[in-house]
């Protein structure tokens, strides 16, 4: 079987919300999880025993098996707890396409939930510990370097003297995601809005990294549901279908890592993605790409040849991926102003969007959207290009 | 918690030096709880089988690093196996020259642990040495908006408390 052959064999066919999302306190993540969980088996029109596969991003912080056993599901053919972290919104996407098409299983749920925000010890957001072992982590504590936003800040820094970006192209990215926000009435900053001057007012969190650099810390969760096109087409929701898809990680910790600024995971796992689906970047109508920080909003669309290296700095100006701009990028207000649901929150945006089930914030007629993960510091990395023409390699059986 | 064995510490938490009392569990806020005596509040590297080499040249005020006895190529952090060769020949802990250049930086402007909170504002950075090797480290003896990118730098050694010294670097004189 070659790559190509994969092409839009599976679909996305439920998205399950939590209710409230952002700041939920006295709820566990698994609470959340469990209402994900419902909601996307509600979404797809399926029944709970319809479940027989199940990926799970572990920032739950139980065994594959507890949560399986809390939702009621005794008879999966699928189950694994996936560790890439902040890529689990396209790699679970990626292994729970192979499942299906492969027949080994129906229905594969895709799991998140997080009480980060408000619980004890959640380990997501910007807060959280860096990549690495315990060693690392512990080492670079020894020199006051702490989570993964100082990491991704000594990125960012080398971007800045590689690149010629800087705080003046990320302000940009900020702002034109909160534009989006603003149009969102689920995001953390829905009619919150933020100019220039509040960008520039905003406290360093690791300098050159501002706060409204930096992914929001959340509680909530997100499900999504896999199955094959064929199945796909009838149920309840408008299929769309995963026309192409690719993870490269390059894995080393931020001393080592040499893709920090670019290119990143996003080149290889993003030409596997277009291989497949038989497209170009010309064809892609929106991004919704992993904003754990502005920098890596830049750095992934670089990668993914977007743009040169060198022409970032003149990409975002003007509103060019803000609401009513030719090149809609993260379109719920991302990881930075809508909630972190790591690489859920762009994932499922992308199949909202193509469903058109946006409201305000609804797109034009979109065709091909590409949802990128990536988690570490830039260790991991997924993509998926969604797409909802029902065209391809389902049609030929 | 046994002191100085193992990789316990999850990145807040004080990780002993040999000897001494215990010192409280392996992660979060009991840094601030160190003893006054040590006279050090900040977390101290998480030291294990593999790295512990590295820390002990450190103390002898020494910068090694692994290189491979197969391919002849530095690596770091510390490992059992060549990450370039998989080499399981074992390394040769080279002596360094202590010079390099900064790779990266940022700046921190406010303390994420309060045990930092007299430093601010500091500078980590991505430290490339000479050979090749790369590290964590503090840029001391300059002030912050004096750090740039591929600025030369030489180590220095901070003898942190009775058993742990850290590399750091400042402007290459
Ligand atoms: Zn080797």
């Amino acid at each position: 079987m070659e790559l190509q052959d994969m092409k839009n064999r599976a679909a996305v066919v439920g998205v399950g919300y939590t209710a409230e999302q952002g700041t939920v306190p006295g709820r566990s993540a698994l609470s959340f999880a469990m209402e994900a969980t419902k909601n996307a088996i509600e979404d797809a029109g399926l029944k709970k025993d319809d479940i027989d596969g199940l990926l799970i991003q572990p920032v739950i912080g139980m065994q594959s098996y507890t949560v399986a056993s809390y939702l009621g599901f005794d008879n999966l053919k699928l189950l694994a707890n996936e560790d890439v972290m902040g890529a689990s919104g396209a790699c679970l996407a990626i292994h729970a396409a192979l499942a299906v098409a492969s027949g080994q299983v129906n229905y594969v749920l895709c799991l998140y939930g997080t009480n980060g925000k408000s619980g004890r010890g959640g380990p997501a957001g910007p807060g959280a510990g860096g990549g690495g072992p315990p060693r690392i982590v512990g080492t670079n504590a020894a020199y006051g370097l702490f989570g993964a936003s100082a990491e991704y800040a000594l990125a960012a820094s080398r971007g800045m003297h590689v690149l010629g970006t800087g705080p003046e192209t990320w302000a940009d990215i900020a702002i034109n995601q909160r534009k989006w926000a603003n149009l969102n009435p689920r995001a953390t900053f829905y009619k919150k809005t933020m100019n220039r001057e509040e960008y520039y007012a905003e406290p360093w969190i690791a300098e050159p990294l501002r706060r409204a650099d930096c992914c929001l810390v959340s509680d909530g969760g997100r499900a999504y549901i896999v199955t094959t096109a064929e199945r796909a087409r009838d149920l309840k929701q408008p299929p769309v279908y995963i026309a192409g898809m690719g993870q490269n990680h390059h894995t080393a910790d931020i001393a080592q890592n040499i893709h920090t600024t670019g290119p990143t995971g996003a080149q290889k796992s993003g030409e596997a993605a277009f291989k497949m689906a038989g497209i170009t970047t010309k064809e892609i109508d929106a991004c919704e790409i992993y904003d754990c920080f502005t920098y890596t909003v830049e750095i992934t669309l670089q990668s993914y040849g977007f743009f040169k290296p060198g022409e970032g700095k003149d990409f975002f100006k003007n509103g060019r991926t803000a609401p009513g701009g030719e090149f809609p990028v993260n379109t719920s207000g991302g990881l930075l102003s809508e909630v972190y649901y790591m690489g859920f929150t762009p994932f499922t945006e992308g199949v909202a969007q193509l469903r058109g089930q946006c409201g305000d914030r609804q797109i034009n007629d979109p065709h091909f959207i590409l949802s990128s993960s990536n988690g570490g510091i830039l260790q991991t990395h997924g993509t998926v290009i969604l797409t909802n023409e029902d065209v391809g390699n389902h049609i030929k059986e | 918690m046994t002191q100085g064995a193992g990789p316990m510490n999850r990145g807040g938490g004080p990780m002993g030096p040999g000897g001494g009392p215990p010192r409280g569990g392996p992660g979060g806020p009991s840094v601030v709880t160190a003893p006054q005596q040590q006279g050090y509040a900040k977390p101290l590297p998480g030291i294990d089988e593999e790295n512990k080499p590295f820390w002990d040249y450190a103390k002898k005020h020494e910068l090694r690093m692994q290189k491979c006895l197969q391919c002849g190529k530095i690596y770091y952090p510390p490992s059992s196996l060549c990450p370039h060769c998989h080499s399981w020949q074992g390394s040769e802990w080279v002596k360094l020259s202590g010079k390099g250049q900064v790779y990266s930086f940022i700046v921190a402007r406010r303390a994420t642990n309060p045990a930092f909170a007299k430093e601010v504002p500091y500078v980590v950075a991505i430290i490339e040495t000479e050979e090749g090797g790369r590290l964590i480290s503090n840029v001391v003896g300059c002030k912050p908006e004096d750090v740039k990118i591929g600025m030369p730098v030489e180590v220095l050694f901070d003898d942190v408390t009775e058993e742990v010294t850290l590399p750091k670097f400042k402007p290459a004189s």
